[in-house]
């Protein structure tokens, strides 16, 4: 019992502290890519701190609700990771904080909105199956769902899911709204976006559904640690390198449209996962 | 008299006196009364059948009758009917399959059975009791409200003399037909109440009478007579080979080696997938979309396609470990797949509803097909689940399309500014189809565990599972899609249509709640004589060798988040209202902006129905193209 | 009480975000706002990121004069910006029409229109003055709230 309230405060207290951390590097990171300095390490808690206190200024009352579930969401799913549950579960949580983030978009009467919740529609219906056939492909390997039995498997995932890796760092970048995936929402699109699916967002819902993206940020990295789970150092590597390297693919590649993201996706992950599963099923 | 016996007669023949009265009884007034009656009635002796189940009983006769004799008649009077029909409208395919199933059933009565042999004739077992529940609350529930809405069409299309009688006799009609249809063991019976089903709907589809509706109907019962023919085939060649006609009896083991017999189940399954409108079969679904939409709720969503799941479900354990059961498995998946990438390209709400109702009983087969305990859990589950949501949904668009006189997804931007209450029914519908904890998620989770292990449909069900998730969020966004409008103010419905969406709305969200007792009580005992259930219940939290899914505990956590939520935003009420951002040119109205010379001009941006990928007029042919295949595969594969 | 209040504050001064509204200005003053982005000035030290939408906006950077025809734009934007908010007027012409300001089509500086917080003069202003006006300007926020009397929207 205690155990259990230790672990969903872990889960609820590291969601936002790694989440924001992490931001925080990441940005440093694209500055020095850029021979830039970059904001302090501490930048997104100073971003978030100032967004919660402004006042609250509201396009639809449904967008509230919208922000409110999408943090809800994304936090019980970084909980239920930290719970060791099943590792779909997880996935089906986390998808209603990302549904409801884009109810919440399409709720506005903004075109921008409209234009920015339609691509993270599309967005989510890229990378959807491919984050489910990973947990497949965990399933083939270890057999089972549950988180418990995927940490204790006897040696790396990565030795036996190396496509999935790939599959699963598109699911990442798309996640984690980096280029060539950033269609729905980011800093660099004013012309076309404004903000997109953000765009009517603002204050402290604007800080809540920054909040939920770090809990999924960590969810996801969670995810990627589960294909070292033998030892930390093992773990670390291979995050922190997952992680470079999607800073690096954000700085080198430019904004493609949708058309092009579902069918390099769908057809470059199914392949992959397809491979790789065959292989296990096999194996 | 037999308790038992008296409630089966009541589900399957009050409504047929009901409908008979309500074709003597003209006036609105009484028609109601007898609708409401006999409502009451199946869902009385619904309830009282609960604690009866399960047993078995040989009605060999009614009122001195034998039961034998009545179907035989009354189903050479049936067919008869649908050849009239068919001559009627001089339509070569129904009239070609009308005499082919005579011959076949004169084969079967007259040269094959041999005497009277005493069966039990009913089966009432948990299977049945769910689809009985479901036929009498949801299937009431739909004709409650089809009272007010039979009322507003016909004053909308100013039909005089009123058709209502001819429509609420169907409907009724119907409802007994499909509870004897799950109740009865025997299969000629089952075959005579399939046909009636076929005739209900081809009579409630041409209700309307215009040409589109009269074409639309004959092509379901075409399609629907290919299906019997295949069904009536199908009971040719099980007797042949088992020499039983009792459902039960048919799955003996030990069969399943026999090529024939294979052919035979086939031969069922494909009568269960035209019923269900799986493709190559969808369009008789679509076009039945013209009929007044509690038919649609009522016939091709929660009940009666839902006969074809019930037969492969009650057929799955004789094809288990087979070939067959293989194809079965793909075709399903393949439907789910094909049916929501269709919804996707899709604006026309009821177009939506249909293509998603193709799609899950798609994914309900591929359950079928992949015959193991916990893909039976999840086909039974997904099943009930399915038929209260979508009956929710289809009745929804029919009070929303009333009111806005269009059905189209576009033209319900900001609904909930004209129709709060409706609009929020919806979106929960909407939100039960596709988020945790409800139950919809819930079979889904279950079913996509046990397809791990079939890498084809495992991948089929991925991508559809990504597509449902699209099509449905942007409609509820759609939906709510609306400027600030001050106070809540609900808007005025009919009693009855509130008493239809509020009780189904509730009741899909308390299904999902006891969602495990769901389980224990009436999916487990009705399984366990074929598979080895291995889902056990703790705290809440089915759980089994390799995945848990904590029902109650995200039951409570979503109720938690639910309440923060709704807390929020009342608070949001308080705070500064601003128009949406329209490049600082905003005007008072919503969605427009100030343009050249001061003037408004509107703001479009119309949701992405991604026309080129997911259009009807792209994907109709290679998927009708891939079931025929799948299909083929399934007979042929029988062999 | 306090001490929340004086965290908020500093929340505030290290994460301004811009919206920047071109005002009807020749360009000029656009391009040495536009330049302050630039890893050559780097802004993004000081949290400074460029938004570009009013909802997010804490700082509202005008260039150019007011005219007839925008005004509404200019006042509607800063009605969607969340308080606490600032006003900087940039250039000659933000702050009294500059060189446009005997046009028939013209209102005159930003003023006119909006409560402006900060002046950066200039033809246009060279970036360090922008960077510089924006620092006073979040100096001027941080003083306003530590008086009791907090500015609020009318
Ligand atoms: S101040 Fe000078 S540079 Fe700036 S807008 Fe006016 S004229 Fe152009």
């Amino acid at each position: 019992m205690t155990r259990t309230a230790i672990l969903i405060a872990c889960g609820l207290i590291a969601g936002p502290i790694l989440g924001g951390l992490v931001s925080g590097m990441d940005r440093i990171l694209t500055a020095r890519m850029q021979s830039r300095i970059g904001p302090p390490l501490l930048q997104p808690f100073y971003d978030v701190a100032k967004l919660l206190f402004k006042e609250s200024l509201v396009v639809n009352v449904w967008q509230v609700f919208c922000a409110y579930c999408y943090i809800a969401a994304s936090s019980i799913a970084l909980v239920l990771f930290f719970l060791q549950s099943d590792l779909l579960l997880i996935l089906f949580v986390q998808a209603v904080g990302a549904v409801m983030l884009v109810v919440g978009a399409l709720s506005s009467t903004s075109p921008y909105s409209h234009i920015g919740a339609h691509r993270e529609l599309l967005q989510i219906l890229s990378y959807e199956p491919l984050l489910v056939l990973v947990v497949v492909g965990f399933y083939l390997e270890t057999g089972s769902f549950k988180l418990t039995s995927i940490y204790a498997w006897r040696e790396p995932l990565l030795l036996k899911l190396p496509f999935l890796f790939i599959v699963l760092g598109y699911v990442l970048t798309i996640k984690l709204r980096k280029s060539p995936f950033d269609l729905s929402t980011c800093h660099h699109a004013h012309q076309e976006l404004v903000k997109g699916l953000l765009t009517d967002y603002s204050g402290p819902f604007l800080a809540l559904t920054e909040i939920a993206h770090w809990f999924e940020v960590i969810l996801l990295l969670g995810i990627c640690s589960l294909f070292w789970a033998t030892n930390w150092f093992g773990m670390a590597i291979l995050l922190v390198a997952t992680y470079f390297l999607e800073v690096l693919v954000d700085n080198i590649t430019s904004r493609m449209n949708w058309r092009w993201m579902l069918s390099y996706v769908w057809g470059v992950g199914l392949t992959l996962s397809l491979v790789n599963l065959i292989w296990l099923h096999q194996g | 008299m037999d308790m038992r016996a008296v409630l089966i007669a009541l589900l399957v023949l009050a409504p047929l006196i009901g409908a008979v009265l309500c074709t003597f009884l003209r006036t609105q007034a009484v028609r109601s009364a007898i609708v409401l009656a006999t409502g009451a009635i199946l869902v009385v002796s619904a309830a009282f059948l609960v604690p009866l189940t399960p047993f078995k009983l040989s009605l060999a006769s009614v009122f001195g009758l034998d039961l034998h004799r009545i179907v035989q008649v009354a189903d050479f009077i049936l067919l008869l009917i649908i050849l009239y029909y068919g001559f009627k409208h001089r339509h070569l395919a129904i009239i070609a399959l009308g005499l082919f199933q005579v011959a076949m059933l004169v084969t079967l009565e007259f040269f094959l059975v041999s005497g009277p042999t005493v069966y039990e004739r009913v089966n009432c077992d948990q299977l049945s009791l769910m689809m009985v529940l479901i036929i009498s609350i949801v299937g009431s529930i739909i004709c409650y409200q089809a009272i007010p809405y039979m009322r507003e069409h016909e004053h909308h299309y100013q039909v005089a003399p009123s058709r209502q009688p001819r429509f609420f006799f169907v409907m009724l009609l119907f409802l007994g037909a499909m509870n004897g249809l799950v109740l009865f063991n025997d299969l000629t019976v089952i075959y005579f109440f399939f046909e009636v089903t076929t005739l209900c709907s081809f009579l409630l589809i041409g209700h309307d009478r215009t040409t589109i509706a009269t074409q639309n109907a004959l092509r379901a019962l075409w399609m629907n007579s290919a299906g019997g023919a295949a069904f009536i085939l199908g009971i040719l060649a099980v007797y042949r080979e088992t020499g039983t006609l009792e459902l039960q009896n048919i799955l003996l083991p030990g069969l399943a080696g026999s090529g024939i017999y294979l052919l035979a189940l086939a031969l069922l399954c494909v009568a269960a997938f035209i019923k269900s409108a799986q493709f190559p079969f969808q369009s008789w679904l679509l076009g039945a979309m013209v009929a007044p939409t509690p038919v649609s709720a009522l016939l091709h969503s929660s009940t009666m396609v839902k006969v074809g799941i019930y037969l492969v479900l009650r057929l799955a354990p004789g094809f288990a470990g087979t070939f067959l059961s293989q194809s079965v498995a793909v075709f399903g998946a393949f439907s789910f797949l094909a049916g929501a990438a269709l919804a996707v390209g899709q604006s026309n709400g009821k177009k939506v509803l249909a293509y998603s109702t193709i799609s899950n009983l798609g994914l309900i087969f591929a359950c079928a097909g992949i015959n193991t305990a916990e893909s039976m859990i999840a086909a039974m589950l997904l099943l009930m689940f399915h038929a209260v949501i979508k009956a929710l949904l289809f009745l929804s668009v029919g009070a929303i399309e009333q009111r806005i006189a269009s059905r189209d997804i576009e033209d319900m931007r900001g609904l909930y500014a004209v129709m709060p209450v409706t609009a929020l029914i919806t979106v929960t519908g909407v939100v039960m189809m596709i988020m945790p904890p409800f139950g919809v998620l819930l079979s889904k989770w279950m079913a996509m565990e046990a397809a791990a292990r079939n890498l084809y449909v495992i991948i089929m069900i991925a991508l559809a599972s990504a597509l449902t998730v699209m099509y449905w969020a942007r409609w509820a966004g759609t939906l709510m899609s609306d400027p600030f409008a001050g106070r809540f103010r609900p808007e005025r419905q009919p009693v009855l249509t509130w008493l239809a969406l509020g009780p189904l709305c509730a009741g899909g969200a308390a299904l999902s709640v006891f969602a495990p007792w769901l389980y224990m009580g009436l999916i487990q005992p009705v399984l366990s004589g074929s598979y080895t259930a291995s889902y056990i219940l703790k705290a809440g939290v089915l759980e089994n060798a390799y995945g848990a899914f904590a029902i109650l505990p995200m039951c409570a956590v979503a109720l938690l988040g639910l309440v923060v939520a709704v807390v929020a935003l009342k608070r949001a009420f308080k705070s500064r209202i601003v128009p949406a951002y329209m490049s600082g040119l905003q005007t008072g109205q919503p969605f427009f902006f100030q343009g050249p010379m001061n003037q408004p001009v509107k703001a479009e941006a119309r949701n992405y129905y991604l026309d080129s990928i997911f259009g009807e007029k792209r994907l109709t042919d290679w998927v009708n193209l891939g079931g025929g295949i799948l299909l083929t595969l399934i007979l042929g594969g029988a062999l | 009480m306090q001490a929340v209040k004086r965290f908020i504050n500093r929340m505030r001064s290290k994460s301004p975000w811009l919206l920047h509204f071109d005002c009807g200005s020749c360009n000029g003053c656009d391009i040495e706002i536009l330049a302050c982005l630039t890893p050559v000035y780097d802004v993004e030290r000081f949290g400074i990121i460029n938004v570009g939408n009013p909802f997010h906006a804490d700082v509202l950077l005008v260039s150019g004069t007011v005219n007839h025809r925008n005004k509404k734009v200019l006042t509607n934007l800063h009605a969607q910006m969340p308080s606490p908010k600032l006003v900087v007027a940039i250039g000659a012409c933000g702050l009294s029409g500059g060189i446009f300001r005997e046009a028939y089509n013209v209102v005159g500086g930003i003023h006119k229109v909006l409560p402006v917080d900060v002046y950066v003069p200039g033809c246009p202003p060279k970036p360090e003055a922008i960077i510089d006006g924006v620092v006073l300007g979040l100096q001027k926020l941080q003083r306003l709230h530590e008086q009791p009397s907090v500015e609020k929207e009318a």
